[in-house]
């Protein structure tokens, strides 16, 4: 929209939740934050990582919703679930491979990031990437993150044979092409395991 | 109606509900020529339904009825009455000295009852200002299209009888 | 799976078909009252032809209306 694209760069994560606190700001979902923010490992690092909804070219969350509640707008962006016709099956969130969409119980409604729709409709950019200090989430042309950064934009992903592709790029290192992810390297085997990154 | 509907790839409720907003223009658009079309097929019906009764139709028998005695209302006067069922109002109107005259009383137009206006010299309807003339049942003005049915009066001693109907379809 | 929004392609022809569809459709409610009205004045001449072309007009919306939704599963798939 207005030629700027979403980036995100999990590695300058620095952990300082201005994101979660931002998006919580937005009138519409006051006091729920619709970022997924995680601990890598935190026993053993303080690494983070900040993910917002990757906005997929087919979206998963929208194929399986019983209900037809997500929607796929003309610019790309995928919306959070239409409160008259979202059930609360959660169908979206054991679906997503991302594991972006959330369930509110006690609304009975999932919700998510919708890349501040009502922001960046009008060409404003979303809440999350206009406080982040590191610009770990980043809402900027492509022409400035090729002048800027040395990683590079990804935005297509393998889980096991399924290919998706999401309007959200992942800033990855300059030989990777696309980004594999064996869902199984996440699986807990033992108590004290170390998570392996993906890239 | 399977044989209706182009083969797809995608199943039929995945077309009619998309997951894209771009879609819906084509979807709402699509069922919008359907409910025309299946509008247009509801008049079709109709047209064919009035060839199906005029071919397959029976000529009417009137009962024969009598309505007044000569002398009963006086010159410009107006009597009702029934013919040829009891659900069928008549009006019989005498303009002058021996002529009668009698129609059915309901308009053509949406069958309110009509009057006699005595200073004009007409039938008039109320309901939407519809005038029908005395001497035939002539539409001289407004909205209905067909002249009032005429009841088709005989003089038989010294009573007035309706005998038939003219002008309408049973 | 249709991973690409339509383009605003073919809606100008839909919204042509759809146009002509409204304007058969008034000829045709046209149609139907003066047929009716001709036939309860007891002239049975008119139930023919009126018959006749209102089934006429009737499969012409019905081919406008394959049209489009030909031009629906074109874009669309």
């Amino acid at each position: 929209m207005f030629g700027m694209e979403f980036y995100v760069d999990p590695s300058r994560c620095i952990g300082c939740q201005s994101c979660l606190k931002a998006c919580e700001e937005c009138d519409t979902h006051r006091g729920v934050s619709m970022i997924n923010f995680d601990f890598i490992d935190r026993e053993q690092t303080i690494a983070t990582a900040a993910y917002v909804c990757w906005h997929c070219a087919d979206p998963t969350c929208a194929q399986v919703c019983p209900a037809d509640a997500i929607k796929k707008y003309e610019d790309g962006i995928v919306g959070s679930s239409l409160k008259p016709r979202c059930i609360g099956c959660s169908n979206c969130v054991l679906a997503c491979p991302f594991g972006i969409p959330k369930l509110v119980p006690q609304y009975e409604q999932m919700m998510k990031c919708d890349m501040c729709y009502d922001r960046t409709s009008v060409g404003k950019r979303p809440m999350c990437a206009t406080v982040c200090p590191s610009q770990a989430l980043a809402y900027v042309t492509p022409e400035t993150i090729a002048q800027t950064r040395r990683e590079k934009p990804v935005n297509t992903f393998w889980f096991g044979n399924q290919k998706i592709t999401t309007k959200v790029y992942m800033m990855a290192p300059a030989e990777a092409g696309e980004i594999a992810i064996d869902v199984a390297d996440y699986v807990w085997e033992e108590e004290r395991e170390l998570v392996p990154q993906a890239f | 109606m399977s044989w209706f509907r182009r083969p797809s790839s995608t199943p039929l409720w995945r077309d009619e509900f998309p997951v894209f907003t771009a879609d819906e223009r084509y979807v709402s658009r699509r069922q919008f020529t359907k409910f025309l079309t299946l509008t247009s097929f509801g008049m079709m019906v109709g047209n064919l339904w009035i060839l199906a009764k005029s071919t397959f139709e029976r000529p009417a028998s009137y009962p024969e009825v009598p309505v007044a005695a000569m002398g009963e209302i006086a010159v410009g006067g107006v009597k009702i009455f029934n013919y040829p069922t009891a659900a069928d109002p008549c009006i019989l109107v005498r303009t002058a000295g021996e002529q009668y005259v009698a129609y059915s009383q309901k308009c053509t137009h949406l069958s309110c009852a009509v009057y006699y206006e005595k200073d004009r010299n007409r039938l008039e309807c109320p309901c939407h200002q519809g005038f029908f003339s005395v001497a035939d049942g002539a539409v001289l003005q407004g909205p209905p299209q067909r002249a009032l049915p005429r009841v088709v009066l005989a003089r038989k001693d010294g009573q007035l009888v309706a005998i038939r109907m003219e002008g309408e379809t049973a | 799976m249709n991973t690409n929004p339509p383009q605003n392609r073919g809606l100008t022809a839909i919204d042509g078909a759809m146009v002509l569809v409204i304007v058969l459709l008034i000829v045709q409610i046209w149609l139907l009252s003066a047929t009716l009205e001709s036939y309860l004045a007891g002239h049975k001449e008119a139930a023919i032809p009126g018959a006749i072309i209102s089934a006429v007009l009737f499969l012409a919306c019905l081919g406008l209306y394959r049209f489009v939704a030909q031009i629906d599963s074109e874009v669309r798939r």
